[in-house]
């Protein structure tokens, strides 16, 4: 057991490792920020001077091994597009983000699931049918299109709900719902796959058989059985979310991480996409490791 | 009430996290019952921009959302009144004592916000701040020609390198900061909870989201109708439309005309639209077919019609130019004559080139800008026979297709251009002067025009050789001048405020509507 | 006549039953024979009739699906949008599927070092949001079609090499595929005769899944300019910049909506057949 788990963890930070070298170097050759910071009539001098205060004038490799190091240190270093250090940036945002991805999870979920059990046991019927077309439908509108859709009819025509922004619980209604409906079809999908294979199962036949009632059956086996797939699911989930969350920030000006990648690329800051991936990826990573674990807690065969 | 909760909690916890739960919901549906006032309010004002204040440190960042919440934080040493002319604001009189010294006196009586007076050494501490290249600061190229400035009791004095006339322009942008601050807490400090002397005092920035401003009562100048003002960061000009529409914001920039019909037709909203000081143009690279040739860039020119663009699409009253400058600049010349549209002369020039002409170029163009009039101006140009592709990527790149050199550059450019200084000198100087990397032109004769505009404090000088930059420019189509854009916002209906040609905004100089 | 009613119904219903092939059908037929089918130029610009609603007449025709922000018409742009939106999503899943599927079987055929990179670079490309990579991307490279597909298939290999991989290594034990390893066939041999037949279901469900999930990045790219270029039309594009008009003229993002709906929805049906029982636990781990 603890060799495989040393296994998983160098597998793990090798990820990471790799993630961010990657990315390092992906964005070096995205170009340099220093057009962007500077009014058009600035001359080759200030473009120099800005370079060297950046740092932007030393070689990439020689920029990239202080940024490992200064990574090691958790030092995460200075943005100089927002004029601030970048875990300050970084950790004011986390909690916005982390509310939208609760909120869009909750929505998926609790929508989710029940849509699933109904798909799955009305399967012979077009019901079914129906609601998964729904469930599609959900899924296959672009979230930039939906979200503006949302915020004309529930914000402006019908005023119920705020337009964009925070503050309170109501402006997280219609991004948590935005970014909920990727999800959602996924949820859906994986909980009627889950409950028709528990279905077919022979003692949930006999079960039936005998006569014991689909509430009932329900309650006691199939969602207890049903829930590993689906609890593993959700950890890749979360780092979908991450993405999605793009698109869905930009669309509510809600200010989190994803707003804050798509202005930081657009703006060429490395030095926060850098970080951003790294959090991203330590997330992704560490919720695969956690679900492997798990997995080979409940089955010892997986283990290599 | 937090604390009320920790000091009951080891007493009765159950009953604590039940009373906090039950707060917390009525909390949340007062704030779902307590949506949004709709008129602009005395209380406050709510005004969304496209981004975030990059820094409020008036001297580091230079963009758009900074420059509109800090201005109003600080008091610069000139300013711009609604009708374009340069007044004293921090300098209360000025002469120019010599070619290259400027003399100012200091406005007595103006304080900042923690209740100290600023005093002439702080303009001295400013001005030598921003052009200390240790500093770093982004806009060190628009004041490092000043190299020295001395205050003696209630005189600053300016020297300059060499005579430079668009020094007053330019101070326009210097805003006095604190030096009994700045030196006490630090550069970083300072940033983030900046103290000038404008007519609104910083209140609270929630990073990534808002900043809050208050209005400073005991400011010397005119104090403006909000008590509050509010700056939201809303990437998205549809979700500022419909914030402006359902109420939640006063003030939305960045929209174009067919989002100003939205509003309009809304009912809960109105545009205020003056013309800018902002060029549309394209740039023409002068050293790869076809524009190397200057007969096909006459048919280029002539095949856009300048008109239609405005009239089709544009739609706010922009105005069709043939230089690159606007009326509200110094150095225009009303005599350059207007560009001929007229697509049969530009088919006949073309077809008697027609390899040339159908040799693939490529348009670059960001996301940024209006993508309309450059597909527009593309289907313009390729309907008398040109071969023209749309090349469209994010905005460092296209920064960095537009300023490399022509090998390297593409055929076309789209551009919007503005210096915020109304002067000829930052606007045809990056753009034509040889030693610029904004400039696809090298011409020496053009050179000199503009190093001698550049260095003589004549205004006739000037204006003489500028007219001469016109002219060589229309007669040779080094740029394609297209037209003189127009700065739109949306608004509540009940606020009013004069747009700038400089898209200034200050919040003072609005007004309620009763 | 009473027999022939129930009949004719009958074979509605079991005609009914192709109906996301009909649609891939008639969306392929769109993109194919675009310029006989489409009424205008998609392309060409009426500044005059800009956002005219559906049925609008103008010299030379009628906008029967109303006219965008340029005045182009909104029902060739659509037919258009379909060559783009079909051909981006085709050409990526083929690239990223077989890219993937080879990596993936050859990992799990070659165990060692070979497949540890191999999937450790596939646990690097699932660890990085496929959003963000796409637009660095097409930061790097620039924008373009050729470069969307490119950016695309390379966001999108891992999800195939990930369940190639691990099916290969199921069916690695499995008697064929030992005996024939032991009479010395070459890898090419095994993994073409053996393997890859046995995990091809598998992979075509990813594929149509995927596919769907393609035409929505473009449009997501669209959405964020780094899409294809204009002036040519994707229904991503036209959703984003349509988006913009949704109070003023609803026809420009609701019919390129409508197609985006319809063509996801009929690849994940079909994609569902072909696997007989969902299985997103595989596409998904």
């Amino acid at each position: 057991m603890i060799r495989f788990l040393v296994f998983r963890f160098s597998q793990a930070a090798l990820t990471i490792f790799g993630v961010v070298s990657l990315v390092f170097f992906l964005q070096r050759l995205t170009g340099d920020p220093v057009a962007l910071l500077l009014p058009e009539t600035a001359t080759e001098d200030d473009i120099k001077v800005m370079r060297e205060v950046m740092g932007l004038d030393q070689p990439v490799w020689s920029q990239y091994a202080n940024f490992l190091f200064d990574t090691f240190k958790l030092d995460f270093g200075f943005s100089f597009v927002r004029n601030a250090p970048v875990s300050e940036i970084i950790i004011s945002r986390i909690p916005e983000t982390l509310k939208l991805a609760i909120g869009a999870l909750a929505f998926s979920m609790l929508c989710g699931f029940p849509l699933g059990l109904i798909m799955a046991f009305t399967a012979r019927r077009q019901v079914s049918k129906w609601l998964m077309a729904f469930v599609l439908a959900c899924q296959s509108l672009p979230t930039f299109w939906s979200g503006i859709v949302m915020i004309l009819v529930f914000g402006v025509w019908l005023q119920w709900l705020p337009t964009s922004g925070t503050g309170s619980l109501s402006h997280l209604i219609m991004p948590s719902i935005s970014l909920g409906l990727l999800s959602l079809a996924t949820y859906a999908r994986m909980t009627r796959t889950a409950v028709l294979e528990e279905l077919d199962k022979d003692y949930i036949r006999s079960a039936r058989a005998r006569g014991v009632r689909t509430a009932r059956l329900v309650q006691k086996h199939l969602l207890r059985n049903s829930l590993v797939p689906i609890v593993s699911i959700s950890a890749i989930e979360v780092s979908q979310l991450l993405a999605g969350a793009v698109v869905v920030e930009t669309v509510f000006a809600w200010p989190g991480l994803g707003l804050l990648t798509m202005q930081s690329i657009a703006a060429r800051d490395f030095a926060i996409v850098q970080i951003i991936v790294l959090l991203g990826s330590f997330i992704t990573v560490s919720a695969n490791l956690i679900s492997d674990l798990l997995y080979s807690i409940i089955d010892p065969r997986i283990r290599p | 009430m937090t604390k009320e909760v920790l000091v009951k909690m080891p007493f009765s916890e159950g009953r604590a996290f039940l009373a906090l739960f039950l707060k917390g919901l009525a909390a949340l549906f007062l704030a779902c019952v307590c949506l949004s006032a709709f008129a602009v309010t005395e209380e406050n004002i709510v005004i969304d921009l496209s981004g975030e204040p990059a820094s409020l440190d008036p001297h580091v960042q230079w963009n758009p959302s900074s420059y509109y919440v800090y201005r109003n934080i600080f008091d610069n040493l000139f300013t711009r009144d609604n009708g374009g002319k340069i007044v004293g604001q921090v300098a209360e009189t000025w002469e120019q004592t010599t070619d290259t010294t400027l003399k100012l006196t200091i406005r007595e009586g103006i304080f900042f916000h923690d209740g100290e007076p600023l005093k002439p050494s702080d303009v001295v501490f400013s001005i030598k701040r921003i052009i200390d290249p240790e500093f770093g600061s982004p806009q060190l190229g628009q004041f490092n020609k000043i190299v020295d400035a001395v205050a003696e009791e209630n005189i600053v004095v300016i020297s300059t390198a060499d005579p430079y006339p668009s020094l007053l322009a330019q101070l326009v942008k210097l805003s006095i900061v604190p030096e009994h601050i700045i030196s006490k807490v630090g550069d970083s400090k300072f940033n983030d909870a900046p103290i000038g002397s404008g007519p609104y005092a910083f209140l609270e920035w929630d990073r990534g989201n808002m900043v809050k401003l208050i209005r400073n009562e005991d400011y010397w100048g005119d104090v403006g109708p909000f008590l509050r003002a509010t700056f939201r960061s809303v990437p998205d000009v549809a979700t500022r439309v419909a914030d402006l529409r359902a109420g939640t914001a006063d003030l939305v920039v960045s929209i174009d005309a067919d989002f100003a019909q939205q509003i309009n037709s809304g009912g809960t909203g109105k545009i205020l639209s003056a013309l800018s000081e902002r060029v549309g143009y394209l740039g023409l690279n002068l050293e790869k077919p076809p524009f190397n040739n200057l007969e096909m860039r006459r048919a280029a020119s002539m095949a856009i019609d300048r008109q239609g663009l405005i009239e089709g699409l544009l739609q706010a009253g922009e105005v069709p130019i043939s230089q690159m400058l606007t009326p509200s600049h110094f150095g225009f010349d009303a005599a350059v004559p207007p560009f001929e549209f007229d697509v049969a002369r530009a088919r006949a020039i073309v077809s008697t080139n027609q390899a040339l002409a159908s040799s693939p170029a490529t348009l670059a163009t960001s996301p940024v800008f209006d993508q309309r009039i450059v597909q527009a101006i593309q289907q313009m140009l390729n309907d008398v026979g040109f071969n023209i592709a749309i090349s469209m990527s994010d905005m460092p790149r296209y920064l960095e297709i537009v300023t490399s050199p022509s090998s390297r550059n593409s055929e076309l450019s789209f551009g919007r251009w503005s210096c915020a200084c109304q002067d000829a000198d930052g606007v045809v100087y990056p753009l034509l002067h040889s030693s610029s990397s904004w400039s696809r032109v090298k011409n020496t004769h053009l050179d000199d025009l503009l190093e001698a505009a550049r260095s003589s404090l004549d205004p006739e000088v000037r204006q003489e050789a500028y007219n001469q930059v016109h002219q060589i420019v229309r007669e040779e189509y080094l740029m394609l001048p297209l037209y003189q854009a127009t700065v739109l916002y949306g608004a509540a209906v009940d606020l009013n405020f004069v747009p700038t040609a400089n898209e200034s905004m200050f919040l003072n100089r609005m007004r309620i509507i009763r | 006549m009473e027999y022939l009613k129930e009949s004719t119904f009958i074979q509605i219903r079991a005609m009914a039953q192709f109906w996301p092939y009909l649609f891939l059908v008639i969306f392929i037929a769109m993109a194919i024979f675009s310029p006989w089918i489409s009424p205008f130029d998609p392309d060409r610009q009426h500044l005059l009739a800009r956002l005219k609603p559906p049925g609008f007449e103008v010299r030379g025709g009628v906008f029967w699906l109303g006219s965008d922000e340029l005045g182009r018409d909104v029902l060739s742009r659509v037919i258009y949008g379909a060559r783009i939106s079909v051909s981006v999503a085709f050409l990526s899943v083929i690239f990223s599927g077989v890219v993937g599927t080879a990596l993936g079987m050859l990992a799990g055929h070659h165990r060692g070092w070979f497949e540890q990179i191999i999937m450790r670079l596939v646990d690097v490309f699932l660890s990085i949001p496929a959003i963000l990579l796409a637009i660095l991307l097409v930061a790097i490279l620039g924008p373009g079609i050729v470069n969307v597909i490119l950016v695309l298939s390379l966001s999108r290999w891992p999800r195939y090499a990930r369940v190639a991989h691990a099916q290969t290594l199921s069916l690695a034990n499995r008697e064929f595929v030992v005996i024939s390893n032991a009479m010395g066939a070459s890898t090419l041999h095994v993994l073409r005769t053996h393997i890859f037949p046995n995990i091809f279901n598998q992979i075509l469900v990813i594929a149509t899944l995927e596919f769907g999930l393609m035409v929505l990045f473009e449009a997501g790219l669209s959405f964020l300019g780094l899409g294809v270029q204009p002036p040519a039309a994707s229904w991503g594009s036209m959703l984003s910049t349509g988006r913009n008009y949704v109070s003023t003229a609803w026809w420009i993002s609701t019919f390129p909506g409508l197609g985006l709906f319809i063509l996801v929805l009929s690849a994940n049906t079909i994609g569902e057949r072909v696997g007989g029982l969902p299985t997103d636990r595989d596409t998904k781990s």
